[in-house]
């Protein structure tokens, strides 16, 4: 029995023993990088890894660093509270004090900052209009105008804001512009909209159209989100009189010159998304550049310290 | 009340049973009609001009995707398997020792009283969600396992990994192994007990080597269920296990990833052939259950009719 006790006790002594004594002594800059990612499927990681100049990443886990861990947003931000070498990237909205936000390219990750467009880590939502003598009614055509008016207004920048993303716009509140829209003092229930185009955008436009609707004559409102490039194919595109034809597409890319046909007047931004960098409070590190964390994401700056002395 | 009158009410109940029994037995048919016909599809279509998935390297590969999603059909499972029966085994080292004695204390030693208040708490532990396991690991274990990584001088990742989905699955499991593995100490003969007694044992021989022993069917049938809990478990394990990409894992404090928890991440996002994979990982899930399940059950019959 004593000698149990005795063993028993050692144990326990080891135990306390070893976790008393952190191994702290090789210091911060050999810790490795632990790498965090959301899936393949996620819009902010093909935000993260376009932005940052690792387009490939955006969709293929194999040109990661090995051992990359895999989350959601709401994980990825619980981790960075306890794993202090670890590097992560979430979207501006999400932010808070629990983590430590890196700035890209010396500018820091602020709303300001984005509006600005001195933040460089984040990607244009924009929207294009079938133009002007294609709508099949004018009542189409100026509901449509409306919409674009209620998405710029400031309840279509709170729409946009808690869906996520910054808002560009801001123009007035609507209860003071919709004397502007007398199509929506109709009853347009009999009328649909149909949206589309960029399926990261799909969480905002579906926003935007849920709030519309009861403001502007209850318009039925259709989204079907494919892909940015079917923003500019079904609207203005070689598709807009086809089966998938619609009012307004949109893009989470800028549109290429090749898809800016149209009168100027038909296309506009809505929000930018904007995506951080985010580690540990205790981090020393402040600021990263593109291509940087690139290299922390394929595997070549394995160490903090790389980062640091790089 | 003519005995005519009561078969034919017998008969009606007979009928209605088979009914209901039947309804409920079509729905495992079902399900594997439903998993197996989506599952097969990566295999034996071209997937939209990307070209089938080859079924021996679906099996044997130790990366789940080489290639760009939507685009790439080199998946891979063999590591999954692994990770997921390895997994399962170390929880079920830790609540299968834990749970066996509750239940000991539970039928024979604690006080009528403390032994109802404990058997209202284990019910109450496997009624809770497997989601709520799921967060206790995240708040609760992650940070624990990541400082104790930490003094042993390993960087962990934030402390997900293979330690603590295998803590929380054992969490999860023990209320299962108590409950079954109670009811079936409670059920030994106490003759038997009691002859051992005569015969000059004390109460812990007795307890240990005759009610356990006695007992040993039912707490394998115990053992049996939490395994298969822990095996189909997704929601708590996804949220713990860091999601590895690649494996087997071994490494206590490395991430790891199961079949389920792989099934999970993205699947509310994903399409094409990165969603149906996710059927096929569910007809492997359903097999390697059942295989375990008859293995157990063989070694079950074959050490588990001592006292009968």
């Amino acid at each position: 029995m004593k000698k149990q006790l005795l063993i028993a006790s050692a144990a326990l002594a080891f135990v306390l023993a070893a976790c008393g004594t952190p191994d702290n002594g090789s210091g911060f800059e050999q810790e490795k990088i632990n790498v965090y990612t959301r899936d393949t499927s996620s819009g902010t990681r093909d935000g993260f890894m376009k932005g940052i100049g690792f387009g490939e990443a955006s969709s293929d886990d194999s040109v990661l660093v090995s051992g990359f861990i895999t989350n959601n947003n709401a994980a990825i931000m619980t981790a960075m509270t306890t794993d202090i070498a670890g590097i992560g990237y979430v979207s501006l909205s999400s932010v808070n004090n629990t983590i430590k936000p890196l700035k890209f390219e010396g500018v820091d990750a602020t709303e300001a900052n984005v509006l600005n467009n001195t933040y460089g880590l984040k990607r244009p939502f924009v929207w294009m209009r079938r133009v002007d003598g294609d709508f099949a009614s004018d009542v189409e055509r100026d509901l449509t105008l409306a919409f674009i008016g209620f998405m710029e207004s400031n309840d279509g920048a709170d729409v946009i804001n808690d869906a996520g993303a910054t808002a560009v716009n801001g123009t007035g509140n609507w209860a003071d512009l919709v004397s502007n829209y007398p199509v929506c003092a109709l009853d347009n229930s009999s009328v649909t909209l149909n949206f589309g185009g960029s399926d990261s955008i799909t969480k905002i436009a579906e926003a935007l159209s849920a709030a519309f609707s009861p403001r502007c004559g209850n318009v039925v409102t259709v989204n079907n989100h494919t892909g940015s490039s079917d923003g500019y194919k079904r609207s203005q595109g070689d598709e807009k009189d086809g089966i998938n034809a619609m009012h307004i597409g949109y893009s989470s890319r800028p549109f290429t010159d090749a898809e800016k046909v149209g009168p100027e007047n038909t296309r506009g931004q809505l929000a930018w998304d904007a995506i951080v960098a985010i580690v540990h409070k205790s981090n020393p590190v402040d600021n990263v550049t593109g291509d940087q964390l690139t290299r922390i994401y394929k595997g070549e700056l394995a160490t903090w310290g790389d980062v640091i002395n790089d | 009340m003519g005995s005519k009158s009561l078969s034919r009410v017998d008969r009606i109940t007979y009928f209605l049973l088979t009914i209901v029994g039947l309804i409920s037995a079509s729905f495992i048919v079902f399900i594997s009609i439903f998993i197996a016909l989506k599952g097969v599809l990566p295999f034996l279509t071209d997937n939209l001009g990307l070209g089938s998935v080859s079924l021996f390297k679906f099996l044997t590969q130790t990366v789940w995707l080489n290639g760009p999603t939507f685009v790439s059909t080199a998946y891979g499972a063999g590591f999954l398997i692994v990770n997921t029966l390895y997994i399962a085994f170390l929880s079920l080292l830790i609540s299968f020792p834990i749970g066996v004695l509750t239940a000991l204390f539970i039928a024979k030693i604690a006080p009528k009283k403390i032994a109802g208040i404990l058997r209202t708490i284990i019910e109450l532990l496997s009624a809770i969600p497997s989601i709520v396991y799921g967060l206790v690991g995240v708040g609760f274990f992650l940070p624990i396992i990541y400082s104790l990584a930490r003094s042993f001088g390993y960087s962990s990742s934030g402390g997900s990994g293979t330690l603590a989905t295998v803590f929380v699955l054992a969490l999860m499991s023990i209320p299962t192994i108590t409950s079954i593995s109670e009811v079936s100490i409670r059920s030994v003969d106490q003759s038997i007990e009691h002859a051992s007694l005569a015969l000059g044992a004390t109460f812990t021989q007795t307890r240990f080597k005759i009610t356990l022993l006695a007992a040993k069917s039912g707490i394998f049938s115990g053992a049996i269920l939490a395994i298969g809990r822990s095996l189909g478990e997704a929601t708590a394990v996804s949220l713990v296990a860091g999601n590895a990409r690649s494996g087997p894992t071994f490494g206590l404090f490395d991430i790891t990833s199961t079949i389920t928890s792989t099934m999970l991440t993205g699947l509310k996002e994903t399409q094409g052939i990165d969603y149906d994979i996710r059927f096929s990982l569910g007809i492997v899930l359903m097999v390697v259950i059942l295989l375990t399940n008859m293995i157990l059950n063989y070694i079950k019959k074959k050490v588990g009719n001592v006292h009968a």
